[in-house]
């Protein structure tokens, strides 16, 4: 089967080390949420992933073959970046979208030029318009036209719905589900919109302070996290043994996150709420602040 | 189909009990094709493999059935088999958690008993006005 392969991945700036000995497995064949904290080094990833940045130490490998300078395996990844309207180009960006989308297609062997012009007229994008002078919608709209019209067995999109409205949001995530059903291309998508997405994700990818905390399929992972709640000692009681998360207490009453293992099963004799956990409390749970 | 998806139960379970409410219902009847993964995946936004998760618990229970190269469809029987599967459920999910209820705020068996006629007769009142 076709893979990402990335191994022991380290990256430093400076002194500030990002990521910390990251090993994935990337399938053919699935849609992977990544998600993070900001600074967590999700960017970092999917850059290196692509050969944009090059890695510290460690391998990143696509069916074996390492990927750095491999223009064969690059052939088959995309990175659609997150674009600023002053990032590309010499000090205030002159490329027209339409520009733009031209150079992705030179870049894409098995570009979609059909795809591409489907998408602009459904976002009613202006192609001559500058992309310095797009709205931040605007330019997630643009980065979700080369991704998808990419046609790359290994898409990765870096918060492909920021900055977009509800309706095209829900637009984007039936596409993507579309083009995903017709190819089987893999797709990461890193988002802080986690809630929304969730469902969309096939397996989902955690990371925390540039340490991979959680790869897990998203369905397993919701069925084996749990809130409970009630009188401090018998929460206490209940959970012994479990670890902890997101601890609060208000009085008598104390909230905890704990994980089942495998095919556990919570346990029945106590008089506790027990509540299922989305996502988005999950990560909470795993990745919130320290009180 | 009809209905939302929540987050209090797993998506895949919505999926199958939404297509099993939709048997009874007769939205859908026996030996009739029902959406596919990938329609539902569409439709309720959510990644083909848990739609078909969901379609697999009803294939395993006998609801749905597999024609090859066309579809899944609705079994014969599929309706008496879900009522009768919710009728064993109904005390599980309704009765043991209505009595655990009644007991921790304090009210005894004849007042549920009471209440249960009351709520009948005013359905029943509700249903002679219709």
């Amino acid at each position: 089967m076709e893979t990402i392969v990335c191994s022991k991945v380290c990256k430093q700036y400076g002194t500030k080390q990002v990521l910390k000995e990251i090993d994935l497995t990337l399938e053919k064949g699935k849609i992977y949420g990544l998600i993070g904290r900001n600074g967590a080094g999700k960017t970092t990833l999917l850059s290196i992933l692509s050969s944009q940045n090059p890695l510290s130490s460690g391998t990143v490998t696509w069916n074996g073959e390492a990927i750095w300078e491999n223009q064969h395996a690059l052939n088959h990844i995309c990175f659609s970046r997150e674009l600023s309207p002053n990032l590309i180009g010499n000090n205030g960006n002159n490329m027209k979208i339409k520009e733009y989308l031209n150079i992705a297609s030179y870049y894409y062997p098995n570009w979609d030029k059909k795809m591409a012009q489907d998408l602009v007229e459904k976002f009613e994008l202006n192609i001559k318009q500058k992309i310095s002078k797009l709205s931040k919608g605007m330019l997630s709209m643009v980065t979700i036209i080369v991704a998808l019209a990419s046609k790359a067995d290994f898409t990765f999109l870096d918060e492909p719905v920021a900055g977009l409205d509800i309706v095209i949001r829900e637009y984007f995530y039936k596409r993507l589900l579309e083009e995903y059903m017709e190819t089987g291309r893999t797709f990461v998508i890193s988002t802080h919109i986690i809630e929304e997405a969730s469902d969309l994700f096939e397996e989902v990818i955690v990371i925390k302070k540039g340490e991979l905390l959680l790869k897990e399929n998203t369905q397993e992972l919701l069925s084996r996290a749990f809130r409970i709640s009630g009188l401090s000692e018998v929460v206490d009681q209940m959970t012994n043994g479990y670890k902890k998360y997101h601890e609060e207490q208000i009085g008598r009453r104390k909230s905890v996150t704990i994980f089942l293992k495998g095919k556990e099963e919570l346990p029945k004799e106590y008089d506790v709420t027990i509540q299922p956990l989305n996502l988005q409390s999950i990560f909470i749970s795993l990745c919130g602040m320290e009180e | 189909m009809n209905g939302i998806l929540t987050q209090e139960k797993s998506i895949y379970l919505q999926i199958s009990e939404m297509i099993e409410t939709d048997i009874l219902r007769d939205i859908l009847l026996e030996e009739e094709r029902v959406p596919s993964t990938n329609e539902l995946a569409k439709i309720y936004a959510i990644n083909p493999a848990t739609a078909a998760k969901g379609i697999n618990v009803l294939v395993d229970s006998g609801i749905l059935y597999k024609k090859r190269g066309i579809g899944m469809f609705v079994a014969a029987g599929a309706k008496e088999q879900i009522l009768k599967r919710r009728k064993e459920a109904f005390y599980n999910d309704f009765i043991k958690k209505l009595l655990h209820e009644a007991a921790s705020i304090g009210l005894d068996k004849e007042q549920v008993i009471q209440m249960i006629r009351l709520g009948e007769e005013k359905q029943s009142s509700k249903r002679r006005e219709g």
